[in-house]
């Protein structure tokens, strides 16, 4: 886990808060975590005497203890604590009730599935590099957004004729998220201490591949930040950023798209090989390129990327290249 | 000499006319300052005043002693018309008091307000003559950056920046583009600076520009290249051709124009090296070279009809 943490003055009062930003994890690296948390007994140990640092009266969650024992997991949605077994309880409720309804919603709405189911279409999800925050984490079929907990992953779409949707779903490549831990934080420290951190004056992160796994990750990381000694809190967990990417399947004719479409796109092929195009209606930037790539940023929530790709599709489709 | 003059100056104005010839047009001899009436020869208005400069002034070399009182022409279009009066250094003995100092010093802050402006002027007008562009363009690249400063949406970025990036932009409205690289020869700036404050002032000043062809600039490398007009023609049909048919698609056109010289220099008796044309070009050699491989295929088809080649087809280079 690499960690990005905004350095603060020494000096500054306690009650400034600071910013944890997460980045990249792996499904690798979640495992490695697992496995590490597994083996931080004897840290974890000598901290279990609180030092004034920890919460009070919060039971410490030592990884050696099975799942379920001990705890009482609260059904709390934004809760602030940092227990991961709690946000694992919550996400696998949701999953179930995500099943539950998905299968109900099969049953009523016929067929007009998409063809774009995540994870399954040929459009492996790639891991971008960015130099802002994200938590990524590559687990399939974890992914009801946060705010809206029952959205499904592949968004159902109402019974239009084929014609007209695009049958093409854009998959989520990295999510940017910040949460602010509340309490002032010494880098060096946490450098020295915590596992797989670096120590440069501005950490970066990189991306999660969904909003609950982004959202789990950050938790994580403040977990470790605790046990390291600091009253880490949970708050304002937000995400700043989305990126997706996906392929409308044939080439475009860039130079047709910026005549027509001037004042949105940006086409100088000196600069960069694709055509940029920027969205006023849902506000997305979307990188267009001749082979039929299409990569849109700058969302918010899952569905400005997917409004944001339907209002496109039929634009590309009329400027497809017929040789 | 004798000038005839406007008919009717302005209605504001008293018309001087004769009075027995109403609707004759004065004639102004301007040397004895006299209006005269063509028709009976009356002089109607004397004591006109002239305007022009006393001298006249062939040559600007002794800019030392230019006996011209009226000064320097105007640039009413991007000063804000400046009617400051600058009190220059004293010549004399008097203009320095006892310890050698000179009197009156201040010649600072003739226009405060333009000084950046008249700097960027400067700066333009240094960068387009060390590529040799012609007056309309740099006329052009003033008036963009009058319009950038006016606005002031950019006014944080280096006014160098700016004023390359209104340099770009002139050369691409005149028609005649320039690429980046060859901007930044002649500019200090880097090419990504250049890039973005060239989108921000198409976005501030709400304007679009074509986008480039191969074309566009064919006739400037192949002369720099000493290629004759033969083989710019066939590289100008080449390059268009090879869009036409979308054998390169993706590929910056200066690319695609740098592998059809090649091509086309390759088939003639003046065969230039991929390294010297991306000498010229500001691609890289293996641009040329990938560009090359792709439309190097249907080579037949590419060359126009009446070329004549010194290399036939098959024998072209194969990379």
């Amino acid at each position: 886990v690499i960690a990005a943490i905004d350095r603060r003055d020494p000096s500054a009062e306690r009650s400034r808060a600071a910013r944890l930003q997460f980045v990249r994890l792996d499904s690798q690296d979640i495992t490695s975590c697992m496995e590490q948390n597994n083996s931080l007994p004897p840290f974890a140990q000598g901290l279990a005497s609180p030092q004034g640092a920890m919460t009070p009266g919060m039971p410490i969650f030592s990884p050696m203890m099975p799942y379920g024992t001990g705890l009482t997991p609260q059904p709390v949605q934004n809760t602030n604590s940092l227990s991961l077994l709690e946000e694992q309880q919550r996400q696998q409720q949701q999953q179930q009730q995500q099943q539950q309804q998905q299968q109900q919603q099969q049953q009523q709405a016929g067929a007009s599935q998409p063809q774009g189911v995540p994870g399954v279409s040929g459009q492996t999800p790639q891991l971008y590099h960015s130099q802002t925050v994200t938590t990524t984490t590559a687990l399939p079929g974890n992914t009801p957004m946060y705010t809206t907990p029952l959205t499904p992953m592949t968004p159902i779409t109402p019974a239009t004729p084929a014609s007209e949707s695009s049958g093409i779903v854009p998959q989520l490549q990295n999510i940017v998220s910040t949460v602010n831990l509340g309490c002032k934080l010494d880098l060096k420290t946490i450098a020295l201490r915590a596992r797989n951190a670096e120590y440069n004056p501005k950490m970066v992160c990189t991306g999660a591949k969904s909003e609950e796994q982004s959202r789990l990750a950050a938790r994580k990381y403040a977990r470790v930040v605790q046990k390291l000694g600091f009253p880490a809190k949970f708050l304002d967990f937000k995400i700043q950023n989305m990126v997706g990417s996906c392929d409308v399947k044939f080439p475009i004719r860039l130079e047709g798209l910026v005549l027509t479409h001037q004042q949105f796109s940006s086409y100088e092929p000196e600069l960069f090989p694709g055509l940029i195009y920027r969205m006023i209606k849902p506000r997305i930037v979307l990188l267009i390129f001749v082979s039929g790539k299409v990569v849109l940023t700058g969302a918010k929530v899952r569905a400005e990327i997917y409004e944001a790709f339907e209002n496109i599709y039929p634009i590309l489709k009329g400027f497809r290249k017929t040789t | 000499m004798i000038e005839c003059s406007r008919g009717s100056v302005g209605d504001a104005l008293p018309k001087v006319q004769c009075p027995n010839h109403p609707d004759a047009l004065l004639v102004e001899d301007y040397r004895a300052g006299d209006m005269i009436c063509p028709e009976c020869g009356l002089v109607v208005g004397d004591r006109v005043i002239d305007v022009g400069s006393e001298w006249r002034t062939f040559s600007n070399e002794k800019a030392t002693k230019d006996p011209s009182r009226v000064g320097d022409a105007q640039n009413p279009l991007l000063n804000g018309g400046d009617l400051t009066t600058m009190i220059s250094k004293g010549t004399g003995a008097a203009s320095f008091d006892e310890f050698g100092n000179s009197k009156y010093q201040n010649r600072r802050t003739m226009s405060s307000s333009d000084r950046a402006m008249l700097n960027a002027f400067k700066e333009i007008s240094t960068m387009a003559d060390r590529i040799n562009l012609p007056r309309n363009i740099i006329d052009r690249t003033n008036n963009l950056f009058k319009q950038v400063y006016e606005q002031k949406s950019l006014k944080g970025r280096s006014n160098d920046a700016i004023a390359s990036a209104c340099l770009y932009i002139a050369c691409r409205q005149e028609g005649v583009p320039r690429t980046f690289k060859e901007i930044c020869a002649v500019s200090r700036i880097s090419k990504k600076e250049i890039g973005r404050c060239f989108k921000l002032i198409l976005k501030a000043l709400e304007t679009s520009v074509d986008l480039i062809t191969t074309g566009d600039f064919m006739s400037r490398f192949c002369s720099n290249l000493g290629l004759p007009k033969q083989v710019q023609m066939a590289a100008t049909y080449i390059a268009r051709k090879a869009v036409e048919l979308d054998l390169v698609p993706g590929r910056s056109p200066i690319s695609v124009a740098a592998a059809a010289i090649y091509m086309a220099s390759q088939a003639s008796a003046e065969k230039k090296t991929q390294k010297e044309i991306g000498d010229i070009a500001g691609v890289a050699d293996v641009t040329i070279r990938q560009s090359y491989r792709l439309i190097y295929p249907r080579a037949a088809d590419l060359f126009p009809p009446d070329f004549k080649f010194d290399t036939p087809v098959d024998k072209l280079p194969q990379l």
